[in-house]
C-alpha cells in the first residue's frame, strides 16, 4: 500500500452474522475494490443499504472486514495510529449532551492525540469558522440539528486531518452552513487533503467530488468522474457531458438495469 | 494516559449531568449532618455485660415498668440524635459507641446499601457511553478499544472513590469532632468499599458491552450480587455445620457445588467480614461466623480478596475481548 493512496480496498467483503450461532449472514459488502488518491475528494453514492456507510466504517476500523485488505494513509486498517490523521463525521452522531462545544473539541482533540495548547487554539478557530463561537460555553444538549452538524464538522477538523470522512454531513444544514461546508472541502482540496463524501445529496457530490463510486447491493457498480458517469449512463448520451442530469445518470443503477 | 484522564473527567461530567453526583453528595451530607447532631453521654466504662454486650439489660423481670427501670439503671449513658430530640440509652462507653456508629455507617450504610445503590445509579454510565451513535466517533480515534473501555471503568471507579472518601472522611470528622475519638481504623473502609464496588461493577461492564442496556445492567448486577452473597454466606453456613455435625444433612455433591461456586464467584459477605475485622468490631460485637471453624475449611481473607479480584480481572478481560470485536 503506497502513501499516495489515502485509502484502498482490495476485495473487501463484509458479512454480518445473524440468527442462532451466527449461521445466517447478511452480506453488506461483496468483493469491493477501490482506491482513493491523496488529495482527491471522492464521493460514495447509492441507495439505502447499498453499503456506503459500512464501507467507510471498515476504513475507520469501526467495523471489521470479513475478508480482503484495507489500507488507510498507507498502512493496514489494523494500525490505529493512522486514525490520528483522520477526521470523521458520523451520519447521525450523538455527542455527550452535557459537554459544551468548546469542551467537546478539547475532549475529542485529546483523543486524537493532539497537544492541549494546539487543541485550545484550533478549537477556538474552528468554532469561529463554523459560526458557533458565541455558543461555545453552552451545553450541546440545547443545540439544534443544524448546529450539531456544524459542530460535527468542527470536531472532524480538530486534528487537521489528512483524510476527512464525511457521512451525510449536510443533512439538516441551512444554506449558510452548506456553503461553509463546501468552502471547507474546497480549501482542504487546495491544500492537497483528501476527503471521502457519502451523501444522498447529489448536488454536493457533483460540486465537490473528483471521482465517485456508485454502490449497489454491497458491490461497486461504477467508479469514475461525474462527467464520465453522465456520458456513459445519462439519458442523452449523444450530447456533451453535463447536459443530462446526475440523477438521470444514476437511474440505471438504482433501477437495477445495469451492473 | 491522556485518553484515560479525559475519560475519567468525562465520567465526572456525566455524573454531574445525570444527577448521580448530587444524589451521592446529598447522602453524604445527610449522614454527616446526622453525625454532627449526635452526642454521646456516657461514663468512661461499660456497666452491663462487658464489652461484648449487645443488649442493654441483663436482669430478668416480668414487670414491664420494672424492666424499663432496670434498663435505665444498666445503661452507662445515652446517645442523643438530632440535637437531643431522640435519646437512646446505652450499655457502652464512648469508645464502644463510636465503634458501633462507625460499623453502622461503613458496614450498613456504605458497604451494603451504598454499594448496591451506587451500582444501580452508575449502571447507566456505560450503556450511555457505548451507544452506537456516540461511540462510533470515539472508535474512529487512535486509542485502542480496550483503552476506551478501561478508561471509562477507571472513570467510574475514580468517581466512586471520590464519594467514598467524602462519605467516610466527612462522617469521620463529624464523629471525631462530636466525641473526641478519632478512630483511624474507620478510614480503612475507603479502599474496602472501592474493592467491593469494583468487583461488581466489572459485571455491569460486561453486561453493558454485551447488551448496551441500562435495565439489563441494573438488574443483572443486583441479581448477581445476591447470588454471589447467597453462595458466599451459604458456603460458610455449610462449613460451620460440617464442623458442628460432621455427618451433615447435605450431600458431598452439594457441598462440592457450593464450594466451587464460592471460589469462582466474588464474595460480598467476606468483604463485609473484612470491613468488620478492619474496624476491630469483633472486639466489641462478636463475630457472625466462627473464624476458626471457617479457617479449618480453607477460609482465608486474603484468598477471598484475591479470588474476587481474579473474577473481576476475568470480567474486564472478557469485556475488552468482546468490545474489540463488535461492529458498530
Amino acid at each position: 500500500m503506497q502513501e499516495a493512496l489515502a485509502a484502498s480496498f482490495e476485495n473487501v467483503t463484509k458479512v454480518f452474522s445473524r440468527g442462532l450461532f451466527g449461521r445466517g449472514g447478511v452480506v453488506a459488502l461483496r468483493d469491493v475494490s477501490l482506491s482513493i488518491l491523496s488529495g482527491e475528494v471522492f464521493g460514495l453514492v447509492g441507495l439505502n443499504r447499498s453499503g456506503k456507510t459500512i464501507l467507510v466504517k471498515t476504513l475507520l476500523s469501526i467495523c471489521r472486514p470479513t475478508s480482503g485488505r484495507i489500507g488507510r494513509l498507507g498502512r493496514d486498517w489494523r494500525d490505529r495510529s493512522t486514525l490520528a490523521r483522520v477526521g470523521y463525521v458520523h451520519e447521525s452522531q450523538a455527542f455527550p449532551p452535557y459537554l459544551t462545544a468548546a469542551r467537546l473539541l478539547q475532549y475529542y482533540g485529546a483523543l486524537s492525540r493532539q497537544p492541549a495548547s494546539r487543541i485550545r487554539r484550533r478549537g477556538k478557530e474552528l468554532l469561529e469558522r463554523v459560526g458557533l463561537a458565541d455558543r461555545s460555553r453552552e451545553a450541546i444538549g440545547r443545540f439544534s440539528k443544524g448546529m450539531l452538524q456544524r459542530l460535527a464538522l468542527a470536531q472532524s477538523l480538530v486534528n487537521d486531518p489528512e483524510l476527512l470522512v464525511l457521512d451525510e454531513p449536510s443533512e439538516g444544514m441551512d444554506l449558510a452552513a452548506r456553503r461553509l461546508f463546501h468552502d471547507v472541502i474546497r480549501q482542504r482540496k487546495k491544500q492537497g487533503r483528501s476527503a471521502i463524501l457519502v451523501s444522498h445529496d447529489l448536488s454536493d457530490i457533483e460540486r465537490l467530488c473528483d471521482r465517485v463510486a456508485v454502490l449497489r447491493g454491497g458491490t461497486v457498480a461504477f467508479v469514475g468522474s461525474v462527467a464520465q458517469l453522465k456520458n456513459e449512463f445519462g439519458a442523452d448520451q449523444s450530447s456533451p457531458a453535463g447536459d443530462s442530469s446526475f440523477e438521470e445518470a444514476l437511474e440505471p443503477f438504482y433501477a437495477g438495469a445495469r451492473h | 494516559m491522556t485518553t484515560v484522564i479525559w475519560l475519567i473527567r468525562d465520567t465526572f461530567r456525566q455524573s454531574l449531568a445525570s444527577g448521580v453526583f448530587w444524589i451521592l453528595l446529598a447522602v453524604t451530607l445527610m449522614a454527616t449532618a446526622l453525625c454532627l447532631s449526635m452526642r454521646v453521654e456516657a461514663t468512661s466504662s461499660p456497666t452491663a455485660a462487658g464489652p461484648d454486650a449487645l443488649v442493654v439489660g441483663h436482669r430478668i423481670t416480668n414487670d414491664a415498668a420494672q424492666s424499663r427501670q432496670l434498663d435505665q439503671e444498666d445503661a452507662a449513658g445515652h446517645l442523643t440524635v438530632a440535637y437531643g430530640a431522640i435519646r437512646i440509652p446505652l450499655a457502652r462507653d464512648v469508645r464502644n459507641t463510636v465503634k458501633f456508629l462507625e460499623l453502622i455507617l461503613a458496614g450498613g450504610v456504605a458497604d451494603t446499601l451504598g454499594v448496591l445503590l451506587t451500582l444501580v445509579w452508575t449502571a447507566g454510565f456505560l450503556p450511555g457511553f457505548l451507544d452506537r451513535r456516540s461511540v462510533s466517533v470515539l472508535l474512529a480515534k487512535p486509542a485502542p478499544r480496550w483503552m476506551l473501555l478501561a478508561g471509562k471503568y477507571a472513570g467510574v471507579l475514580a468517581f466512586v472513590l471520590f464519594h467514598a472518601m467524602l462519605f467516610v472522611g466527612l462522617t469521620w470528622l463529624a464523629i471525631g469532632s462530636r466525641t473526641g475519638i478519632w478512630d483511624a481504623a474507620y478510614l480503612y473502609s475507603i479502599p474496602l468499599l472501592l474493592l467491593h464496588f469494583s468487583v461488581f461493577f466489572s459485571v455491569s461492564l460486561l453486561l453493558a458491552v454485551l447488551t448496551r442496556s441500562t435495565v439489563v445492567c441494573v438488574f443483572g448486577t443486583i441479581v448477581f450480587w445476591f447470588i454471589a452473597w447467597g453462595m458466599n454466606y451459604g458456603r460458610h453456613v455449610l462449613a460451620i455445620q460440617a464442623q458442628v455435625a460432621p455427618s451433615g444433612r447435605f450431600s458431598v455433591a452439594m457441598n462440592a457445588v457450593v464450594d466451587v461456586g464460592y471460589w469462582v464467584l466474588p464474595k460480598p459477605a467476606d468483604f463485609g467480614m473484612i470491613l468488620y475485622d478492619s474496624l476491630g468490631a469483633k472486639n466489641f460485637f462478636g463475630s457472625a461466623f466462627d473464624m476458626t471453624a471457617l479457617a479449618a475449611h480453607g477460609f482465608s481473607l486474603w484468598l477471598s480478596v484475591l479470588t474476587s479480584l481474579a473474577f473481576a480481572a476475568y470480567m474486564l478481560f472478557a469485556s475488552a475481548q468482546r468490545f474489540s470485536t463488535i461492529d458498530y
